[in-house]
């Protein structure tokens, strides 16, 4: 499989790739817009793209040249890279569950909602596994292992802190990529998850600081429309938390 | 005015080119929903074939008409004296700012396009359709508060099923479904925050929808409601593809529990708006009209 999949940094140079390489979507149409002679031109890349879907992007797994993990491209590219947000968000909140002074930390009540909000994140994560599973089995992300500071776990205000900004980048992440999928059912299946993201996020914020659900720092005030980031611009902030390094520059690329 | 960023990229898509870009597409398609209406709406002889495919312009008319109604139901709540208690008039404060520029949005969606743009119905929170001999369905939502949040709640799942409906509907579209995904999103955090106001109140109600949540309850001419804001949420089916489920199997490592129980399945997802009766056939448009009309 290896001889197969080349590392994506070690070919980036080479003449060949510009041939396969994919168009993003959105660049492909700002190209279209451009001018009507260019047009052709891109045109006839877009098609060479469709008949060679993925043929020198990394499988999940894979390791780039300075050792990352690539998240793999178009559709499982973007499942992956839920799937490694969603393991992150599990793996902390089954950490919080799990402290035996838990409900003297944070309350009873606070406490109980992490033990719940732990159920939703481990059917995420499960589902996106499940997901990768089936449709492209051999390229599902491994297991990840999270780290996080020191005293993260260890009283309330660092627990809250922490959850909220898992909260935050986890919505954002979902707006930020849906678009990026292309297949109907996992459409779906991320407006289905986003919302009860978003409602996590703003039970944490309003515990944080009453009042603060879908503030302005989450809602634009131009606009009324919620944060949306890039895949590497969420990894970029999720990295601090995460063991391996993981490398999201194909994820939605493609599909 | 501050234009809208949704707005600058509308008005970045270039002239007529051969090439049918994303945004030009819905376009095409909600001026062509325009046109299609004007036959129909001057009764000509034609035979009004049963419509089973909702238009992207179906969707936009839709959710602009529902965040019209939670921002008309917001302001009037907000200028009733004494109805929201001073500590919380900040934030119905915000849930209003923020419907008030979803309806901007989609209204200049369409305004944009060149499509029709429905007129504003005169809303009526009471039920009664504006006809004083009708029955009350929604008693004092603009007296009591806790009245008030209740249908409040219901409203508010109501928007998060519905974008969730159609937060795809125009697949080519990346950029409107982002859009979309993003005010799904806003719904989502102004259902979570209702629900847990009701809990400050007492009132049994998850920050999701959920099997424990004490049901609201209502006359049955009103039903119609929370069968779009609510019916169906205790869904434990999530689909990989068309008729293949995901199989939910590896929950062992999960916090002391050998299994997940069935509530938290159901609560890990929302819904969109579906029809709990599958052998009406109805469309989620038709379930969502229903649940609209309840309000005009």
């Amino acid at each position: 499989m290896s001889d197969i999949l080349q590392p994506r940094g070690s070919d980036e140079n080479t003449l060949v790739q510009p041939i396969f390489t994919p168009i993003k979507r959105r660049s492909f149409f700002m190209y279209a817009g451009a001018t009507a002679g260019a047009t052709a031109l891109v045109l006839a890349g877009c098609s060479k793209d469709s008949t060679t879907p993925t043929v020198n992007l990394p499988a999940g797994n894979s390791t780039t040249a300075d050792g990352s993990i690539s998240l793999g491209s178009g559709d499982v590219g973007v499942l992956n890279y839920a799937y490694a947000l969603e393991q992150l968000e599990a793996d902390f909140y089954a950490k919080v569950a799990a402290l035996s002074n838990g409900s003297t930390l944070l309350g009873a009540t606070t406490f109980a909602y992490f033990q719940q909000v732990a159920k939703h994140e481990a059917i995420h994560r499960d589902f996106f596994k499940a997901a990768l599973t089936r449709d492209a089995n051999g390229q599902v992300l491994r297991a990840l292992t999270p780290k996080y500071p020191a005293a993260t776990f260890t009283d309330s205000t660092n627990i809250l802190a922490t959850a909220k900004a898992f909260e935050d980048l986890g919505v954002a992440a979902y707006n930020g990529a849906g678009k990026l999928l292309k297949s109907p059912a996992y459409l779906l299946l991320a407006g289905k998850i986003v919302s009860v993201e978003a409602r996590h996020a703003a039970y944490i914020r309003d515990l944080v600081t009453p009042g603060s659900f879908a503030a302005d720092d989450q809602v634009d005030t131009n606009s009324g429309l919620d944060k949306s980031m890039t895949p590497s611009a969420v990894l970029t902030t999720a990295q601090a938390f995460i063991t391996e390094k993981l490398d999201g520059s194909a994820v939605g690329v493609n599909a | 005015m501050k234009l809208l960023p949704f707005l600058d990229r509308l008005a970045a898509t270039p002239a007529a080119t051969g090439n049918a870009a994303p945004r030009r597409a819905l376009l095409q398609q909600a001026g062509r929903a325009a046109l299609a209406a004007l036959p129909l709406a001057l009764g000509t002889t034609q035979p009004v074939a049963a419509r089973t495919q909702t238009t992207a312009y179906d969707a936009i008319t839709q959710l602009l008409q529902l965040e019209r109604l939670q921002m008309t139901y917001y302001s009037r709540a907000l200028t009733t004296s004494g109805l929201i208690p001073a500590a919380q008039v900040a934030d119905f404060q915000r849930l209003y700012d923020q419907q008030l520029q979803h309806v901007a949005l989609l209204q200049n969606t369409l305004q944009t396009a060149g499509a029709l743009v429905p007129a504003v119905p005169a809303f009526d929170f009471s039920g009664r359709k504006n006809v004083a001999t009708n029955p009350v369905l929604f008693p004092n939502v603009l007296s009591n508060y806790d009245d008030f949040l209740a249908l409040a709640q219901q409203l508010e799942d109501f928007s998060v099923r519905l974008y969730t409906t159609y937060a795809f509907i125009n697949p080519d579209d990346a950029q409107f479904a982002k859009v979309l995904l993003r005010m799904l999103a806003v719904e989502g955090e102004h259902s979570a925050h209702v629900r847990g106001l009701r809990r400050d109140r007492g009132v049994a109600v998850k920050t999701w929808p959920s099997s424990s949540d004490a049901p609201i309850v209502r006359p049955a001419a009103a039903q119609a409601l929370a069968a779009a804001a609510t019916a169906g949420e205790d869904n434990l089916t999530q689909l990989a593809s068309a008729g293949v489920p995901i199989v939910f199997s590896d929950f062992l490592n999960v916090f002391k529990f050998t299994s997940v129980p069935d509530a938290s399945l159901a609560e890990a997802f929302d819904e969109p708006v579906v029809d709990v009766d599958t052998t009406k056939k109805r469309t989620p448009q038709v379930i969502a009209q229903a649940a609209l009309d309840l309000f005009s």
